[in-house]
């Protein structure tokens, strides 16, 4: 089992295996570390690549931000912060194969992060789009062990069905670790911060972390919640435990949750729409 | 009252809610609820990039047409792991009194 582990952890921390990164990661990266670097040169860097900015402003302008009609590269980085136009350059070579092998996963994550800023924005948190972020890459961990072990995939999904256990402990039980240890493992091999990196590894198991519980919290709550709403497939239609550390940590109330739950109805028929849109546009370019 | 994609918007249904801009969601509604659609409002909100609206009643069957039995019956089995946790028992009702409201009227 342990080796099963140290093995997954080698495949994705070479960065030769992973789906093709594109090379504009480490320049965005440099440039991000510099403090004399502007959003203007990013911008030029990332609007560099055609196919990945469009892929970027179809992110920013999907209802997970809440934002509509980010037209360019700069404005979706003075809007969404560079941290997050970083993540979704990441992502979104990722998000491209989820969008096609992993069926219904895709839809799932898009309505984690539509959740995760309903919440955000009803509670004031502050950083409402680095959290929709980390909620839209929260099961990335599951694209990677799709990948790269597919057979062990549908083992972890028959054993999730037949055991009736939560998907994140059929993985353990199948290879030793799981879908969200993985996406921090990636997090960190991405470089991507820890107010981002810390929900993805932490979303269910709130109470392991101290830093950025709130945002870890949000995070735990989407994923039930679109899990409630029983909006895409996660691989697991069950709902999971709400944590008390988590209703804790938000300072929850019943009343709150119904009005984000009904908001969040309202926004998921833009979702759907968003997301059965980008399907169409696909399937146009085949 | 049921939230409907707009281009199953059709002449005769009521708006449950006001209609707000698409591009806009917090400008001020640029349609109030009570009024019944017609072929030309329909298209001026087109025009005007609507996205979904709410209607009185349920007009459209979406969901491979659920009833209201079959809706509570899919929530139950998405629930089935957590019958017995109290905080998650809240969401459920939240949603089991919204599904309820959604399929009455």
């Amino acid at each position: 089992m342990e080796e099963q582990r140290d093995e997954i952890r080698s495949f994705i921390m070479d960065i030769r295996t992973l789906p093709t990164l594109p090379g504009i990661v480490t320049k965005l990266n440099s440039l991000a570390d510099n403090e004399k670097s502007s959003i203007q040169e990013m911008a030029r860097l990332v609007s560099s690549d055609q196919v990945l900015s469009a892929r970027i402003l179809r992110l920013a302008n999907s209802p997970s931000y809440g934002f509509y009609r980010v037209a360019t590269i700069s404005n979706a980085m003075i809007l969404l912060g560079v941290d997050v136009v970083k993540s979704l350059v990441l992502s979104s070579s990722i998000f491209e194969i989820m969008e096609k092998s992993v069926l219904g996963l895709w839809e799932h994550s898009l309505g984690a992060g539509v959740a995760a800023n309903i919440i955000s924005k009803r509670l004031h948190l502050p950083e409402c789009e680095e959290i929709s972020t980390a909620a839209l890459l929260h099961d990335i961990g599951k694209v990677i062990i799709h990948l790269k072990l597919e057979d062990k995939y549908v083992d972890i999904l028959k054993m999730t069905e037949e055991k009736e256990i939560p998907m994140h402990e059929a993985e353990r039980a199948v290879t030793g670790t799981d879908h969200a240890e993985v996406g921090g493992w990636l997090a960190k091999n991405w470089f991507l911060p820890e107010k981002l990196a810390i929900p993805v590894t932490c979303h269910h198991d709130v109470e392991s972390t101290v830093v950025h519980q709130a945002k870890t919290a949000v995070v735990h709550l989407a994923d039930i919640l679109i899990k409630a709403a029983g909006f895409g497939f996660s691989g697991d239609e069950c709902v999971s435990c709400i944590q008390p550390a988590a209703w804790k940590s938000l300072g929850m109330t019943e009343a709150i949750l119904a009005e984000i739950v009904e908001e969040l109805e309202d926004k998921l028929i833009d979702a759907k729409n968003f997301s059965l849109e980008i399907q169409s546009a696909d399937e146009q370019q085949l | 009252m049921q939230r409907i994609p707009f281009s199953l918007a059709e002449p005769g249904m009521v708006l449950a809610k006001d209609v707000v801009r698409g591009d806009n969601p917090n400008s001020p509604p640029i349609c109030g609820k009570g009024l019944e659609l017609n072929e030309t409002l329909i298209e001026r909100l087109r025009n005007l990039g609507v996205q979904s609206i709410t209607v009185e009643g349920h007009p459209v069957s979406m969901d491979g047409d659920k009833t209201l039995d079959e809706l509570l019956k899919d929530l139950d089995r998405r629930f089935r792991r957590v019958a017995d946790d109290p905080l998650t028992g809240v969401l459920k009702d939240i949603y089991r009194n919204r599904i309820i409201r959604s399929m009455g009227e």
